[in-house]
């Protein structure tokens, strides 16, 4: 007769036995990116192996500023983030609103053509989005550049849609026998009762904005325009520079997300799992 | 106030027609409900009077002005949903006050009129509550609350009852009536509620798949059903039907025969539109069964459950033919027990409908 | 109701037209630029030189067979390894949950720039910390980014350690939504808890990992930061190039626009046939 309890406590330990040594692993990169960026240049090219954080954060940070002006692309970057985050959060619940709430002529055309498309990759537009905003607007190293044509990003038409269409019909058509008019009902009843959707949403625009790399690196290349990630690209190849000033950047970079995911970290899984609940 | 009159009113959603040319006129100030079968049509018809889903065909007037193309702010109505539809991120106060602030209306004006209804249905003291914190009634006198903040000229009711319990349903069905009385508006309201729909008409309306089957007051739809289909759907329990058969016809009267009952007939006054050896189905609701002998022809069945309630005693029964009976009667304890029974039925009671269950008269 | 008609196409116009002009236009545009001879002005109709040249090039097809290889690695390996994680992970059992999601999960938003740095100085031949350790266990060290192989396995590493939380956090989504009930009623029957995730689990999360498998197809088959930042433009030699950096240089060191194209849209044509494959087997499995 085998106890239940002693069976359990075998799979227990199994079960840890695995995922400790495993999770070790998965954040040892996270780990080895503060140590660098607390070492000193000199130490990271020693033969000897740093586990242990030192004390050259504010040192390596100047030697950084130094290389580029790293403040200001994060200036560039957390705004491009933030007005790409607002903008596309209001442009997508309307879209999602609309196909959500409303039947209309070309509807069923509008869904197709945006789901049909939503898997093709992002290289099949970014040569046409390149010369059309470069040579034909003539908008290369401008906020417009940066911000507008990414927010083409369909994710959050599908996920607002699906917020918006569980919600009871009843609650909008109680609203409209009030003759409230349509644009107020999606701003003071809808949007409110879509509150956990829309900060799900907000979090994984603002990173995908925050982390994207190609695109900035195609359209921009005046220095005061540069995104963070931009500018942190182009110093890993460089042959003479500063890896303890480029683990800062790295850390000036992740840092923040990080603390977003720790912080909101219910709502940001749910806009990943929302990826495939379609 | 104002009546509300549909004329050859017609629903299609894409090429499937679900209302078929209702016709209605609803005077003044009356109470109209609307009953029928899941499905039938009732919530969309009421939603084509708030305008709520477009007319495909017909017309469709309030106060005499056809409303077709106005908008559902306009239209002088105000509706409670079945599921109350509280918004659920504002207070009750907020809930009342939504519609009348979104339209810019004078702010003193607006806390006037909440208070009024408010006080109308008891629920001062609720206001500053999130619909999360009310109970069910309360919940369901707030959305009462929004529509005569509202103060129109028809209220409009979609099975406002149905989630609430059976104690709270006669309850909030009495104030519902009083409301009623107070205001003295139109409403028009749907339910699949037997009783509601007794109690509170003035008329009611039978609706089946998309066409009105009778139009008229609670007790005339009782006593005098246009068809099988509205005798069988009003009253409860509901009336038995038993199959028949054209045995002779002399003016103005038919004898049919019951299907394999032996000998029992009954003779019946009706006029013409049937043959010597058609089908029929009798018809009669479970209080007009009599003792043996005491009708026109005697029916022998058997008991298969009896519920005695004290003053009356439901008693359901299989016809030899087995055809499924509820017979009610009064002082039947003598009968407890009993495993067979002979009932009798009087002749003046019973309906006679055709094969396709219209009225023969 | 056409009012309500008009509040619908108000409230769809303002992002139909960025989707219109960023998106739908520049798919079919990029489609008839494959077709144009773009390196002298002006462009002209010549089909041989994009379409043509893609058949011949050793480039390409150096690229192709690079992103074939990774994908065929990558794409299993991460997939099961995330399914394995994502049971762990949601297991009664688990202590420090949080912690635990946590070392899986944070990798997810790690920037591409970001983790490429850390990797390419982890992953230096001479002073890297990899390679130290490996020294320290007495092997010898590993040239990551000079021997094609070993950059290969890298930027699968990398890739690996990237996405592999962010589809654990799917397949979790996947796992809670199957009823409880149902491994309860297994547990009655004496089924074993590794027989309940072969027979029970695994198909009922099949949807869901093909979903993954889809994404992750599609995601490899653009591969572009990894060996753009971490093998240093695909190295050593063109080692690494994948489809990604071929387009990358093509369109925007070169600006040849029209050839370029059509590997954007070979790209595309692969990533929708795999992912169909994929879907296809995944239904007749069943
Ligand atoms: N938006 C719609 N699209 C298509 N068909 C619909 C739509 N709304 C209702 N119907 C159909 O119209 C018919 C009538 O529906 P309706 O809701 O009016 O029934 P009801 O009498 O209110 O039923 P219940 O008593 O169940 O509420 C049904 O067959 C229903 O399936
Ligand atoms: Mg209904």
């Amino acid at each position: 007769m085998r106890s239940k309890s002693s069976s359990t406590l075998r799979r227990s330990i199994a079960l840890h036995a695995v995922l400790v040594p495993l999770a070790i692993v998965w954040l040892f990169p996270i780990w080895m990116m503060v140590v660098f960026s607390t070492m000193p240049e000199n130490a990271i090219f020693s033969p000897n192996i740093h586990l242990i954080p030192s004390d050259r954060f504010w040192e390596n940070f100047l030697i950084l500023q130094a290389d580029t002006d790293f403040l200001r692309t994060i200036f560039v970057s957390v705004v491009v983030a933030l007005v790409y985050t607002v903008l596309s959060v209001l442009l997508t619940s309307m879209a999602g609103w609309a196909l959500a709430r409303y039947s209309f002529a070309g509807k069923g055309l509008v869904l197709l053509i945006i789901l049909g498309t939503l898997t093709l990759p992002y290289f099949v537009v970014v040569i046409p989005q390149f010369i059309m905003v470069a040579r034909d607007f003539g908008l290369a190293n401008t906020w417009f550049a940066l911000i507008v044509p990414p927010l083409f990003n369909s994710l959050g038409v599908l996920f607002m849609r699906q917020s918006f269409s569980m919600m009871p019909s009843e609650l909008f058509d109680a609203a409209r026998v009030e003759g409230v008019r349509e644009w107020r009902i999606f701003l003071f009843v809808g949007m409110p009762l879509a509150r956990p959707t829309l900060a799900a949403l907000s979090i994984i625009l603002f990173l995908a904005s925050w982390n994207n790399y190609l695109w900035p690196l195609l359209i921009n290349n005046r220095p005061d325009m540069m995104t963070a990630p931009v500018a942190l690209g182009s110093l890993i190849g460089l042959t003479k520079v500063s890896w303890g000033g480029i683990m800062v950047g790295a850390v000036l970079l992740t840092a923040p997300m990080i603390a977003v995911f720790i912080l909101l970290q219910r709502h940001f899984i749910a806009g990943i799992a929302a990826g495939a609940v379609k | 106030m104002a009546g509300v009159s549909l004329k050859n009113v017609v629903k299609r959603f894409g090429s499937i027609e679900v209302v078929h040319g209702a016709s209605l006129e609803v005077e003044e100030g009356e109470f109209i409900v609307f009953v029928g079968p899941s499905g039938c049509g009732k919530s969309t018809l009421l939603r084509m009077i708030a305008g709520l889903e477009d007319i495909s065909g017909g017309e469709i007037a309030i106060g005499g002005v056809a409303v077709n193309d106005v908008e559902p702010a306009d239209r002088g109505i105000a509706m409670v949903f079945q599921s109350y539809a509280l918004y659920p991120h504002m207070t009750v106060e907020r809930n009342l006050s939504f519609g009348l602030r979104m339209n810019g209306n004078d702010k003193a004006d607006t806390a006037r009129r909440v208070a009024k209804a408010a006080q109308i249905l008891r629920i001062e003291e609720l206001l500053d509550r999130r619909p999360a914190q009310l109970s069910g009634g309360q919940r369901q006198r707030v959305a009462i609350g929004r529509a005569i903040v509202r103060d129109p000229q028809v209220f409009l009711f979609d099975e406002p009852l149905s989630n609430l319990d059976a104690e709270l349903r006669v309850q909030m069905r009495v104030e519902i009536a009083r409301l009623h009385a107070e205001l003295g508006v139109t409403m028009i309201y749907v339910t699949h509620d037997q009783v509601e729909a007794m109690t509170l008409a003035d008329r009611i309306v039978v609706l089946r798949a998309g066409r009105i089957e009778q139009i008229g007051k609670p007790l005339d739809l009782y006593d005098d059903p246009a068809n099988q289909f509205v005798a069988s759907f009003v009253g409860s329990p509901k009336m038995n039907f038993m199959a028949a058969e054209v045995a002779s016809i002399e003016d103005g009267r038919v004898t049919v025969a019951l299907v394999n009952q032996g000998s029992a007939r009954l003779t019946v006054p009706a006029e013409n539109g049937f043959a010597v050896g058609d089908r029929l189905t009798v018809g009669l609701r479970p209080e007009h069964f009599g003792r043996e002998g005491e009708g026109d022809c005697d029916l022998s069945i058997r008991v298969d459950m009896a519920e005695h309630l004290g003053s009356t005693s439901y008693i359901h029964a299989n016809t030899t033919s087995a055809e499924q009976l509820v017979i009610e009667r009064e002082e039947s304890r003598s009968e407890i027990g009993m495993e067979h029974l002979t009932v009798s039925i009087p002749a003046a009671k019973a309906y006679l409908f055709d094969a396709s269950g219209a009225r023969l008269r | 109701m056409r009012m309500r008609t008009r509040a619908a196409y108000g409230f769809l116009a303002p992002y139909l037209l960025i989707f219109a002009t960023f998106w739908v236009w520049p798919i079919i545009y990029s489609f008839y630029l494959s077709f144009l001879a773009t390196r002298i002005q002006p462009w002209s109709f010549n089909p041989t030189v994009t379409w043509g040249r893609l058949v011949v090039d050793p480039a390409f097809l150096n690229a192709l067979k690079n992103t074939l290889i990774i994908l065929v690695i990558q794409v299993p390996v991460m997939i099961a390894l995330a399914t394995v994680l994502a049971v762990l992970l949601n297991s009664q059992l688990l202590k420090a949950r949080g912690i635990m999601r946590f070392a899986f999960f944070a990798p997810v938003v790690v920037g591409e720039a970001a983790y490429a740095a850390v990797f390419r100085l982890m992953f230096n031949a001479d002073f890297g910390v990899i390679n130290k350790l490996i020294g320290s266990i007495g092997l010898s060290p590993v040239a990551w980014l000079g021997d094609p192989t070993a950059a290969m396995a890298l930027i699968i590493i990398a890739v690996t350690w990237r996405w592999v939380g962010y589809n654990a956090i799917i397949i979790i989504s996947g796992l809670q939504a199957i009823p409880q009930d149902v491994y309860e009623a297994a547990t009655l029957d004496r089924v074993s808890k590794p027989r309940q995730f072969f027979f029970i689990t695994l198909p009922l999360l099949k949807p869901i990992i093909l979903f993954c498998v889809v994404l992750s197809v599609i995601g490899t088959m653009q591969l572009f930061a990894e060996p753009f930042l971490i093998t240093n433009r695909g190295g050593p030699g063109q080692a690494t190039e994948t489809l990604g950096l071929f387009l990358y240089r093509q369109g925007f060191t070169v600006l040849n626009f029209g050839y370029a194209s059509a590997v954007a849209y070979t790209i595309a044509a692969l990533a929708v046939l795999i992912s169909l494959a994929n879907l296809w087997l995944g239904r007749s499995a069943r």
